[in-house]
């Protein structure tokens, strides 16, 4: 093996290393959340009144679900901090997830504007938002220019109007009409 | 009084609506999983909301035909451009694409097909034989076995799907915490919903499922973006097909087939295993038994009829645990049942004794569908192969808008939308994360079953020695535990081996 060769390797390697070591914190943070949540809702299950009529109530499943749950992640957590300290990328945590984050940018803005299309549907109605929805994904998606510009257009109409009158016409669902349209 | 069942369904299934209806949907499902990137699951998932307007049989014949279809359109760009259109085409790109490579696109895709419809006809035939003797034993299972084995089920979901036991776990636990959200099962009292008319009535399933498994995989799908998704197309203008001698070489490898179809079946109706493990172990099985090993990977016949025979073949084997024991054997069955139950109709033991005609319908439908699949394939396969071309601009945000359609037609309820878009944020931090997403599912739609059968068998004294003291709910606890202690054991092994862990994502 040339010096090269082994030099671009031992590159790899250690790059595959650190996104491995930022993937493990990115878990470990989720063990966190997902094992509090799941001990505050097993708590929560067990104010349950109990039932006159069997020996398990309402809230025994949920707490002895949720409570599996919260040991499940803690004992994945522990796991997690072991294996961060020997890639040796305890130190780090802030930068490693922000670099997990920015990876999935776009990821992230698509479904911050379904976010805000969803929130706008019952106001706007079906036709108006999806039409707007479908311009700016596609847009984001394929860049800005003349051409992308004219084959999101028509995307967007017929998958916008089209679609409300397809489920309208021939499935008899009515997709929401908008508070602005109503009446 | 089978027989007369049959006939019923069968009836159902050849009215003249319901076959063009399962037409469509055999196109649909083939041209969506050409499309790189677009699984069956979403296919399926889309399909629903249309099917809510017909009848049972009809809505799940439907269904029944975008499944076989699209467990078949994989294999087109798996062929043509290496990229295997769902997991479950995986191994298909082994041989198909150096045999597309060297100059025979066509005999390729034509082995595939064939291979395909071989496979599910072997897999129906399985069961056909093999779901009604299993439903009568079942219906003699009472809550304590049932309860058993719904946890065996989670435990080998979770050992088989994914690259790690303990996400798997995790998954399937958060699944069946989120079907706790709502009012009990037994008594309809209102659990963990904080007083939000959002979570009053529940979480529902269908909900779960689009916002876990498809609105997931489209934010995961503009992940990679701005690295180019242009391939360099294998689509030559002319392509000979070779139909009729291709089958004829089909069925000259019997062994093979019917190997690779019973290995489909097999890992269909484990729970969770589907085709994308299917299509490797039965590439595998055919590797380590044929006389020319060294020739897998270099476009043999063997490795292609051995993937989509296995992958197609799963599709009857994952019915027969739903059918017989109302335990879906994959992320797409448990849409089928979901299907059915939105009809009213309760998926169990009890199903072919209380709707024969439904579960030999279903029988029928799947055989109709792989012979749908097979002349669409043979009449039309030219056009599908431009399906690879569309670009991701126009079909993610597409097939976004469908999914709220989706989530919105099961109840017409804006307030679902927001726990389509909440869900959906959850299911994509998951799969980011390496968390396998159909132990959710299916502990999403086994939850309320696990709790009215645990409160049942507990309701007399509240003894929780009776599941292991009783034979049948031992042995399915020893199971259990027995699948945890050799998914372990498989973990600690490769360890050893200090082989770096691969951050692939999982899907069906």
């Amino acid at each position: 093996m040339s010096q090269s060769t082994a030099k671009a390797a031992a590159a790899d390697a250690s790059a595959s290393a650190a996104l491995r070591a930022r993937s493990e914190v990115a878990r470990l943070i989720s063990y966190i959340v997902i094992g509090s949540g799941a001990a505050f809702l097993s708590l929560r299950a067990s104010t349950l009144p109990t039932s006159r009529w069997e020996p398990l109530g309402a809230g025994s499943f949920p707490e002895l679900v949720f409570g599996v749950l919260a040991v499940l992640c803690l004992t994945a957590a522990v796991r997690a901090v072991i294996d961060i300290r020997k890639a040796g990328g305890a130190n780090r945590l802030g930068t490693s997830f922000a670099k997990w984050l920015v990876a999935r940018r776009y990821s992230f803005a698509l479904f911050g504007l379904l976010v805000v299309y969803l929130a706008l549907l019952p106001l706007g109605g079906f036709s108006l938002t999806t039409f707007v929805f479908l311009l700016i994904a596609q847009l984001m998606i394929a860049g800005i220019s003349k051409k992308t510009l004219i084959q999101s257009l028509i995307a967007a109409m017929i998958f916008s109007v089209g679609l409300n009158m397809l489920f309208a016409e021939v499935f008899n669902v009515f997709l929401p009409r908008g508070v602005l349209f109503a009446g | 009084m089978m027989l007369d069942a049959f006939l019923a369904g069968a009836h159902q299934v050849f009215a003249f609506d319901t076959l063009i209806y399962m037409l469509i949907g055999s196109i649909a499902g083939i041209i969506a999983a050409a499309i790189p990137g677009f699984t069956v699951t979403m296919a399926i998932i889309l399909t629903l909301p249309l099917t809510f307007s017909m009848g049972p049989l009809q809505g799940v014949s439907v269904m029944l035909s975008v499944y076989v279809g699209g467990y078949t359109g994989g294999l087109i760009s798996a062929a043509l451009l290496g990229i295997p259109g769902t997991p479950s085409s995986v191994a298909t790109t082994f041989d198909a694409y150096p045999m597309a490579r060297g100059g025979e696109p066509g005999r390729a895709l034509s082995l595939g097909v064939w291979s395909s419809f071989f496979g599910t006809v072997i897999s129906t035939i399985v069961l056909i034989l093999a779901a009604p003797p299993l439903a009568m034993i079942a219906v003699k299972l009472g809550p304590w076995e049932y309860f058993s084995l719904i946890v065996f089920a989670l435990t080998i979901v979770a050992s088989l799907v994914g690259n790690s036991l303990m996400r798997g776990l995790i998954a399937g636990v958060i699944g069946l915490g989120l079907a706790t959200i709502g009012p009990d099962p037994m008594m309809g009292q209102p659990r963990l919903t904080f007083e939000s008319s959002i979570l009053l009535p529940g979480l529902p399933f269908l909900v779960v499922l689009i916002g876990i498994f498809a609105i997931s995989q489209l934010m995961g799908e503009v992940e990679d973006h701005g690295k180019g998704n242009s391939s360099d197309a294998l689509i030559p203008d002319v392509i000979e097909f070779k139909t009729w001698s291709v089958m004829r070489e089909v069925l000259m490898h019997p062994v093979n087939l019917v190997r690779s179809s019973l290995v489909g079946v097999f890992i269909g109706a484990l729970p969770g295993a589907g085709g994308s493990i299917a299509n490797l172990l039965a590439y595998d099985q055919a590797k380590r038994s044929s006389k020319n090993p060294e020739e897998f990977g270099k476009g043999t016949p063997d490795g292609v009829i051995a993937s989509e025979a296995g992958n197609s073949a799963t599709a009857g084997g994952g019915l027969i645990p739903m059918i017989a024991l109302g335990i879906p054997g994959s992320a797409v069955d448990a849409i089928l049942m979901a299907a059915l139950m939105v009809h009213g109709i309760s998926v169990g033991p009890r199903l072919i004794m209380d709707n024969a005609d439904l579960a030999y319908g279903m029988f029928v439908a799947m055989v109709v569908s792989s012979l749908m699949m097979l002349v669409v394939c043979v009449l039309s396969m030219r056009l599908f192969l431009r399906v690879t071309d569309i670009p991701k601009q126009f079909i993610v945000p597409t097939v976004m808008i469908c999914c709220v359609i989706g989530a919105f037609a099961l109840n017409n309820r804006v307030t679902d939308l927001y726990l389509l878009g909440a869900i959906g944020l959850v299911g994509y931090g998951l799969k980011s994360l390496d968390y396998p997403l159909a132990p959710l599912v299916l502990g999403v739609i086994l939850g309320p079953i696990a709790e009215t059968n645990l409160r049942r068998a507990l309701m007399s004294d509240g003894d929780w020695t009776v599941f292991f003291t009783r034979p049948i709910s031992a042995v399915l606890l020893a199971a259990a535990l027995l699948s945890v202690i050799f998914s372990v054991r498989s973990v600690l092994k490769m360890r050893k081996k200090d082989r770096p862990a691969t951050d692939e994502q999982d899907g069906d």
